[in-house]
């Protein structure tokens, strides 16, 4: 019912508010273009539970065995492939051996490109594309590293690591390979037997049920790496102890490149998260802006 | 009746929770032995679960296409992709004969180099394929047409000659050569199908991934736009979270520190002090629920997951 | 090795990147275009879904442990009880039609029991049987067939109660196991960790200890214990003014000195003296969860001092979900980040960036999108249906 409106003409602010939402789609395209093609490149340095990941790392020795669960899918890539290539490097350097596993259907093809482009050939020679590091050396299937299959499950699988690693994978490898043929799996029976469990984590399962099933039962010394919207559910686990170092999101595996010395899509993805941020932080800004300046037209309207 | 349709799946279980829950606590071989058939027999159920979903959405799609219903175009295009990729993923090649990736004979070669070295002929039958030798920088092993010829060193050298793209067999061999011999590597390389088969990783890299990487990356727009319309500081709470989500924002990227020296400490100070104590909370609390709940289940007080009837 | 791959890689690329601008166009409403690529990804998904669990799960676990020589019988039994049942209708209906496929049933039964003969397989079943093994192997495939009842009539879905009332109890009961120990009891544990945090003296400390400090490397922690065994420091000053040290390593000190979390808080000079900061920081820890956890317990009234406390509690709660928060903003824009580096190239070999031409193929994308959009909409406002607003009316 028209109770006579004294203004026809709506107001700035409730034309604001009315705001067409494509238009704030448009300055997010530009605010992830944008830096692309003018990065700022500014500095950051490691915050201390990526540096927590990166000494428990530090601390392996040669001949080491790890055991990597790459539980992510294709919207992970962003955030956990750059820390992926990095903490791969800095094993290559330390001569560790990796095994490594999913629990998520969609990783395999990712997993077996990344072993192609990463832990196959050498990634890090000294004084290309700025590096300082030392080099590390191409892996060889099933002599440095094992790619040992994606098994369903969720808890399921991730208990049985914990129990029968061997039963688990059927006694053998992705390929076929016998377990028993693989000289640095043969006393790994279980998730406890292994040095070092490092997890890259999208969700669930991931993290969080690997500390829940099998980390606190077995003490078994593990770190992760997760995407951004689980960090938080898992900092308690960090702050207890049940994590020996934890990076969460894009910034962090930024952060683990910049320690292990060779930048990539982690130091580039950082730079433009700060456009993008910085439109978000506005957007809420404004639209509070307005909302107040709304209430208080009504208020004395 | 009523005893096989409902009370005799709620006994079953019973006894299979009340194994699980026992296996932590007891340490017994049978109960770990059964505990390993159990989590075998589950890691099926939930693979099985999953073609049954497949199955599920196939029999939903195709009455919509016969019936000609609204937006049936589409439905072809769905099913005539999972036709696809269901038929690339069976490994064709092993019916039959599996063909070979090749193999590597050392014969001794009057043509081979001079000053006391070995030579390294690759034959490959395809034109894009590389060689890697002792896992050094890849080269083409099809130079102007003509196979690749390279000096080795006499003693033990691995050879992997392969494709650029994934999805063909590779040849990887050791091989041990005198001086004066040539070692001939014959790469068949043949095209595979079925996982980590070649049309398969094609239709997953340049289908699957970009749009559910796409799909997912719609959310970077929408919480733009949530964060325009909907965040409103309406009260003290709400004011805390957005000033803690803003400091956090700002500290876990590089522009932080720019703005203010401190700010990145500021944010693991909070990530490490008060998020933590909160999310503790939640997951003490949540614990306690999940708790009391898998009980239930376990003892058959909860039943709504089993339908009614 | 760029110009090695294959012209049907790039090819890919290319389409990758079209059905990225496909999905991205629903920003501006539902489209065919959108519909199109949403539709196609979800048939290569259940395609890949399947082949995948098969592969990985069913075949090693199920399939193989079976055998083929009891797959072989087993086919042969389902074909003879096909044949029977075409059999059965032909005489009942004798149509040429099911005469005809009665006869190609009879057909495949007699090829299957020819090829059991032939291979051998009929003789191996025998000791296959006979272990108990292979029996167990037989449960789980007897409750995949009782979960896929229901797909065959709804009245058999009582069926499927029995594998899924042993999946979910099975869950719940690892998931018991799990919260019990690591989500409850290592936490409580952590939160009645000692208050009392004193600061870790350098003139006394294990080298291990040392290197725990921010900005004490190894090499640093060497020159420490080299100077206090001459004299013991008197401030965290001079670990600065080390002698040994290089530009480098002072330079990481100064960065890390702070007396509320810095070097200055965690490190002394001296036996017994306390990390105030750490210690005000354990207390609010502690205070805080037991204020959210007052706050949770809704089976008390909320008024009063109670009241107050679970106000805190909700306070401590709101920062945590801001952080959360903070955090969900920068999953979501990495998301969207690295799409704009797939499509844009960035993570790709020079050469073979320049070989896809992203930028390029995006923008062709973009008007082939744009243009067949503006079509799209005209032929539906001709049609009398006009515009369907934005995505909000999807």
């Amino acid at each position: 019912m028209d109770k006579g409106r004294v203004h026809n003409r709506p107001s700035l602010i409730e034309r604001l508010q009315g705001f067409d939402r494509r238009w704030i789609f448009l300055a997010m395209a530009l605010a992830v273009v944008g830096p692309l093609l003018r990065p700022c490149n500014l500095p950051f340095k490691a915050s201390p539970m990526v540096k927590a990941l990166y000494n428990t790392i530090d601390e392996l020795e040669e001949g080491d065995v790890v055991y990597l669960s790459a539980d992510l899918d294709p919207p992970a890539t962003p955030e956990l492939e750059p820390f992926f290539r990095a903490v791969v490097l800095h094993l290559k350097r330390k001569n560790v051996k990796i095994a490594l596993g999913s629990t998520w259907y969609a990783a395999p093809p990712l997993i077996e490109r990344w072993i192609r482009d990463v832990v196959e050939p050498q990634i890090a020679r000294p004084g290309e594309d700025g590096y300082q590091g030392a080099p590390d050396r191409p892996y060889r299937k099933n002599e440095d590293y094992v790619w040992l299959g994606f098994r369903e499950g969720k808890q399921a699988v991730i208990n049985k690591l914990g129990s029968d690693l061997w039963g688990n994978y059927d006694g053998r490898a992705a390929d076929g390979t016998p377990l028993d043929q693989i000289p640095f799996m043969k006393d790994k029976r279980q998730l406890d037997d292994f040095d070092l469990v490092i997890l890259l984590s999208a969700g669930s399962p991931g993290a969080k049920e690997f500390v829940q099933q099998v980390q606190t039962r077995y003490n078994i010394p593990m770190v992760a790496s997760v995407t951004s919207v689980m960090t938080t559910d898992l900092t308690p686990y960090y702050d207890a102890g049940q994590l020996l170092g934890l990076a969460g999101g894009m910034l962090a595996s930024a952060e683990y490149e910049q320690l292990v010395g060779l930048p990539g899509l982690g130091t580039q993805g950082a730079d433009v998260l700060n456009v993008g941020q910085i439109v978000v932080i506005l957007a809420i800004v404004f639209g509070n802006v307005i909302y107040f300046a709304s209430r208080r037209r009504r208020r004395f309207s | 009746m009523n005893l096989v349709k409902k009370q005799l799946p709620l006994l079953i279980g019973m006894a299979v929770g009340v194994l699980v829950l026992a296996e932590f606590y007891v340490p017994a071989s049978w109960l770990d032995v059964t505990r390993e058939e159990l989590l075998t027999f589950a890691q099926i159920l939930a693979a099985a679960a999953f073609v049954l979903g497949g199955v599920n959405l196939i029999q939903v799609n195709y009455p919509k296409i016969r019936r000609r219903e609204e937006d049936w175009q589409y439905k072809v295009v769905l099913l005539a992709g999972a036709a696809i990729m269901f038929a690339v993923g069976f490994p064709w090649q092993d019916i039959g004969e599996n063909p070979s990736p090749g193999q590597v004979t050392v014969v001794d070669g009057a043509a081979a180099a001079s000053g006391g070295a070995a030579l390294l002929r690759v034959e490959a039958t395809r034109d894009n394929a590389l060689v890697k030798v002792d896992g050094g920088s890849p080269q083409r092993a099809v130079v102007d047409g003509r196979p690749l010829e390279l000096e080795l060193q006499p003693g033990a050298h691995t050879i992997h000659v392969y494709m650029p793209a994934v999805g063909y067999g590779e040849l990887r061999t050791e091989l041990e050569v005198a001086a004066g011999q040539t070692a001939v590597a014959r790469a068949e390389l043949p095209m595979l199908w079925g996982p980590s088969g070649r049309v398969r990783t094609w239709l997953y890299n340049y289908v699957f991934f970009p749009c559910q990487a796409t799909m997912f990356s719609l959310l970077a727009f929408f919480i733009a736009s949530a964060a325009f319309r909907a965040f409103r500081a309406r009260n003290t709470e709400a004011a805390l979270l957005l000033g803690a989500a803003i400091i956090v924002l700002l500290g876990r990227a590089p522009i932080g520190r720019f703005i203010y020296d401190a700010l990145p400490e500021i944010t693991n100070w909070i990530i490490d002090v008060p998020n933590n104590a909160g999310r503790r909370a939640i997951m003490m609390g949540a614990a306690l629920g999940g708790i009391v709940t898998g009980l239930r289940v376990i003892l058959g007080l909860e039943r709504s997951h089993l339908g009614s009837e | 090795m760029a110009d090695a791959i294959p012209f049907i890689e790039i090819l890919g690329y290319w389409l990758g990147i079209f059905l990225t601008l496909a999905i991205l166009s629903f920003l501006y409403k539902d489209n065919p275009f959108y519909k199109f690529a949403e539709h196609l990804f979800i048939g290569v998904s259940i395609g890949y879904i399947i082949t995948q669990q098969y592969y990985d799960v069913l075949e090693p676990k199920l399939v193989d442990r079976i055998g083929v020589p009891a797959w072989h019988v087993l086919l042969v039994v389902v074909l003879f009880l096909v044949a029977l049942g075409c059999a059965a209708v032909a005489v009942r209906r004798r149509s040429p039609a099911s005469v005809a496929t009665a006869a190609a049933a009879v057909f495949l039964l007699a090829g299957a029991v020819y090829s059991l003969f032939q291979s051998g397989n009929h003789q191996e079943l025998g000791p296959l049987v006979s272990s108990i093994d292979w029996w167990i192997g037989l449960i789980p495939l007897v409750l995949c067939l009782m979960m896929f009842a229901k797909s065959v009539s709804p009245r058999w879905s009582w069926i499927g109660r029995y594998p899924l009332a042993f999946v979910v109890a099975f869950y719940a009961a690892l998931e018991v196991n799990g919260l019990v120990q690591a989500d409850l009891g290592a936490q409580m544990q952590r939160s009645m960790a000692d208050l009392d945090r004193e600061k870790v003296n350098i003139n006394e400390a294990t080298p291990e200890e040392l290197t725990q400090l921010p900005g004490i490397t190894p090499p640093v922690a060497r020159e420490i214990i080299e100077q206090r065994a001459e004299q013991p420091l008197s401030s965290i000053d001079q670990i600065e003014a080390l002698p040994g040290l290089t530009p480098a390593q002072r330079a990481t000190i100064a960065e890390e000195r702070g007396h509320l979390i810095g070097l200055d808080a965690r490190a002394g000079t001296e036996p017994g003296q306390r990390n105030w900061f750490r210690i005000f920081s354990e207390v609010l820890l502690l205070l805080g969860l037991l204020a959210s956890l007052v706050y949770f317990y809704f089976s008390i009234e909320q008024k009063g001092a109670v009241g107050k406390v679970s106000r805190f509690g909700v306070w401590i709660l709101m920062i945590g979900f801001g952080a959360s928060f903070g955090y969900t903003v920068q999953g979501r824009l990495a998301l969207a980040i690295g799409r704009a580096i797939d499509v844009m190239g960035k993570d790709k070999d020079p050469a073979l960036a320049e070989r896809i031409q992203g930028p390029l193929v995006a923008g062709i994308s973009i008007l082939i999108i744009v243009v067949g959009i503006a079509l799209w909409e005209l032929k539906l406002r001709r049609a009398g249906r006009g515009s369907a607003g934005g995505p909000d009316a999807a």
